[in-house]
């Protein structure tokens, strides 16, 4: 039935994205690029997918710009399929900008708590998170100027509202901020997904909740690994787990009382995706803790990170099987992330010669 | 005087020509021991540049290059360490770093080491506790990575603190050795033989005032004798004044024993004079 | 031929002249330091592109010269080429100056400036 009315606003984009998909790397494409000899090499290969926006590199560039250059073409596209989008599809593709500018204000916040200039640091936003009212942001010159003025209009101000007030983003470390408000943002994703007419019961709210709620799995987790052996008490590392998931309200509550890597996997041992992730990545039974110490030299079995990112991936993957689906764009943002990541990590690999490793991208393709 | 120009200006004293022949006798003693402390023995006091040290130049510098290089792996593995960081956060976290940065957690001590003489810097890294500028970094993903990160690169620094105490040694050494041998050099072209003209000089002086002073006793001498020589002949006169005095008074009173006595007596002396 | 202890003892700190790569690795090492305000002097700077000649060596001589604080001074070997004749000339002992190698340049021995003393002085 939801499929009736869906391409009469939706049918472009999603023919367009769709044919985005397509244009992703394979599984034979990376490892061509694993080949090469070097980044004018990995350039060469990338070619076809990446065509003009590779063209203006100077000979062998840095990875860094080339990651830029690739990040390009996706915002490029990005623009190219809001622009297009219409009604709730528009909102769900904003949806979609608000992580990014979740990491745009810290950055700010940072920047302004700092006196840096920010024009500098308008630099440094990442392009999807861009909002209107960022520019203004340079004439914030203190953190409660920031505040009243700035923050308050910008899209994100519902998640500030209540949770954090100015002299938070003064006292409490940029991280809690960050994780704050990612927690607020997908939450209210959730619900936005869950709740809006035009999403609500459709193969969207279906896929999205999957998605998401793996997403706040997956930052709780990450949030409880990471917060041992730092000053983030219990109570606060509480706060900062989104309140859905699967994880939610037991294994979240578990989480929370979590004090080393085996009350972790206790805490989510009720859901088997990430039992089994903990097992693989040899985590829990030594306590070895947080993967291996051999900083950069070993490391064959797969970082629990690289497992979430593998899952991520084929959640991603498996929402192009479905039809009427604002989730692909979603999922093509995702895997796009993840090809730009993967041709950088190989790109370093091949500038730094390491090539042992150079098998660790993610291809789900 | 030949050495004249180089010498010091000292008296030429007993005292000063005392100070000189110990003097001499340091710088030899210096210039013996300094020519012994070279730069091997300085290395092979201290443990760090010991490592390094060998007396084949090319092994030196090998060595340090290989430990130099050293450094260059380690700080590629740091480096790799990173972009591993890169890939799990998703982004760069280069600029938040530096933001938080505040304290630092990963410091040196600084300590001299005295080596046959010198003072060898070495630094020692300490990491000071409760500073934690870093670790909720990453904490939505890529923590473990960062972390991972952290100490991959606190254990790079350590070599690079480890290099930097190495190579500190060797500038300082380098500057020990041009100043021995600077010294060395001044000791033996410049202070010995000056020492040597000065202790000659005075010598010289001092022989040269030995013979005027000789000169002069003798002169005191004859003076003196020439000056006895005239009283006693004045002596004489006068003697003989008195006695024809005498005889003319004492002739008409006493006999000729008397006379004859007086004149043995005269004769006496002047036999013995004429011996004298 | 001692320097007296006040010419190193309070030499705790390593400061870092590099691309931001070398300098975000390094902080997360944790040698970053910022003094207290007003004047928050940071013991590190990012050369990136576009950063002039004249502010690298600015920021050498104020590692060197000005700050006591300053035990060793790391510096990307590919920056130090930049400001070449200022490193070469540097002889001091404190602080220690070594030149480290960057992701995208690695380490040349002929180009340190150390390295080529030490040649010397073994008589190379």
């Amino acid at each position: 039935m939801e499929g009736l009315f869906f391409n009469v606003n939706n049918g472009y984009i999603e023919g367009i994205v769709r044919g985005y998909r397509n244009g992703l790397l394979t599984g034979q494409n990376y490892n061509n690029l694993t080949q090469c000899e070097t980044i004018d090499d990995l350039k060469l290969q990338l070619g076809p997918a990446y065509g003009d926006f590779l063209a203006s590199l100077p000979p062998n560039p840095s990875t860094s710009t080339l990651a830029e250059k690739t990040t390009d073409k996706l915002i490029a596209e990005f623009r190219y399929v809001r622009a297009n989008a219409v009604g709730a599809l528009a909102k769900f593709m904003d949806y979609l900008t608000y992580g990014y500018m979740i990491d745009n204000v810290a950055l700010l916040i940072t920047g302004t708590l700092h006196e840096r200039d920010t024009r500098e640091l308008l630099e440094r936003c990442h392009p999807l998170g861009w909002f209107e009212t960022m520019p203004v942001l340079c004439v914030a010159t203190n953190i409660e100027e920031l505040y009243n003025s700035v923050l308050i209009e910008t899209p994100l101000a519902p998640y500030f509202k209540g949770s954090l007030s100015h002299q938070d983003l003064d006292e409490l470390n940029i991280e809690i901020v960050r994780n704050t408000l990612y927690k607020n943002y997908l939450e209210d994703f959730n619900n936005f997904v869950n709740t809006d007419p035009d999403m609500a019961g459709t193969p969207t709210a279906e896929v999205m909740t999957e998605i998401l709620e793996f997403e706040a799995d997956r930052r709780a987790i990450n949030i409880t690994l990471n917060s041992f052996g730092t000053d983030l008490s219990k109570s606060d590392r509480k706060k900062l787990y989104p309140s859905f998931g699967r994880l939610y309200p037991e294994g979240s509550y578990m989480l929370s009382r979590a004090e080393d890597v085996e009350g972790v996997r206790l805490a989510v041992e009720g859901v088997s995706d990430y039992k089994t992730y903990f097992d693989a990545a040899g985590m829990g039974q030594s306590s070895a803790g947080a993967g291996n110490m051999s900083g950069g030299s070993g490391g064959d079995g797969k970082s629990l990170e690289d497992l979430f990112y593998q899952k991520e991936m084929e959640i991603s993957k498996s929402a192009f099987t479905r039809q009427f689906s604002f989730a692909i764009v979603y999922a093509w943002v995702k895997l796009r992330e993840q090809e730009i990541r993967n041709i950088t990590w190989i790109a370093e690999c091949i500038a730094q010669n390491q090539k042992e490793r150079i098998g660790n991208y993610i291809s789900v393709f | 005087m030949s050495g004249a120009t180089n010498r010091e200006a000292v008296f030429p004293t007993r005292q000063s020509l005392g100070l000189m022949k110990s003097k001499l006798k340091g710088a030899q003693t210096g210039h013996d021991l300094l020519k012994r402390k070279n730069v091997s023995e300085v290395i092979y006091h201290y443990p760090v540049v010991q490592i390094l040290s060998s007396h084949a130049t090319t092994e030196i510098t090998r060595r340090i290059d290989e430990a130099k290089r050293k450094m260059g792996r380690v700080m590629q593995i740091a480096a790799f360490s990173l972009a591993e960081v890169t890939y799990a956060v998703g982004g760069d976290i280069g600029y938040q770093v530096q933001e938080s940065a505040k304290s630092a957690r990963f410091r040196v001590r600084t300590k001299q080491e005295n080596v046959s003489g010198v003072f060898l810097p070495a630094f020692e890294s300490y990491t000071t506790d409760g500073n934690n500028d870093f670790g909720l970094t990453g904490l939505g993903k890529g923590g473990q990575q960062v972390q991972r990160c952290r100490e991959t690169y606190a254990r790079a620094v350590e070599t690079l603190v480890e290099l930097a105490s190495l190579q500190t040694a060797f500038v300082i050494l380098d500057e020990v050795i041009k100043v021995v041998n600077r010294r060395v050099n001044a000791i033996e072209h410049v202070i010995i033989p000056r020492t040597e003209n000065t202790i000659k000089y005075i010598n010289s002086e001092l022989d040269e005032l030995d013979r005027e002073e000789f000169f002069r006793l003798k002169k005191v001498q004859n003076k003196k004798q020439r000056d006895t020589a005239a009283q006693d002949a004045e002596m004489r006169l006068k003697l003989a004044a008195a006695e024809k005095a005498e005889a003319a008074s004492g002739a008409t009173s006493s006999d000729k024993e008397n006379e004859a006595g007086t004149g043995d007596i005269l004769g006496e002396s002047e036999d013995a004079d004429v011996i004298f | 031929m001692a320097a007296p202890a006040s010419a190193y003892k309070d030499r705790q700190f390593l400061a870092v002249i590099g691309d931001e790569d070398s300098v975000t690795g390094l902080l997360l090492a944790g040698i970053g330091h910022v003094t207290p305000p007003p004047d928050s002097q940071k013991n590190f700077l990012v050369v990136d592109s576009k950063t002039e000649n004249a502010a690298i060596e600015e920021a050498f001589n104020r590692f060197t010269t000005e700050r006591k604080d300053i035990g060793i001074l790391l510096i990307n070997q590919h920056i130090a080429e930049r400001i070449r004749h200022r490193v070469d000339t540097y002889t001091a002992a404190f602080p220690a100056l070594l030149e480290i190698p960057s992701k995208d340049h690695p380490y040349d021995p002929e180009r340190d400036s150390v390295l080529r003393r030490v040649r010397r002085l073994f008589g190379e």
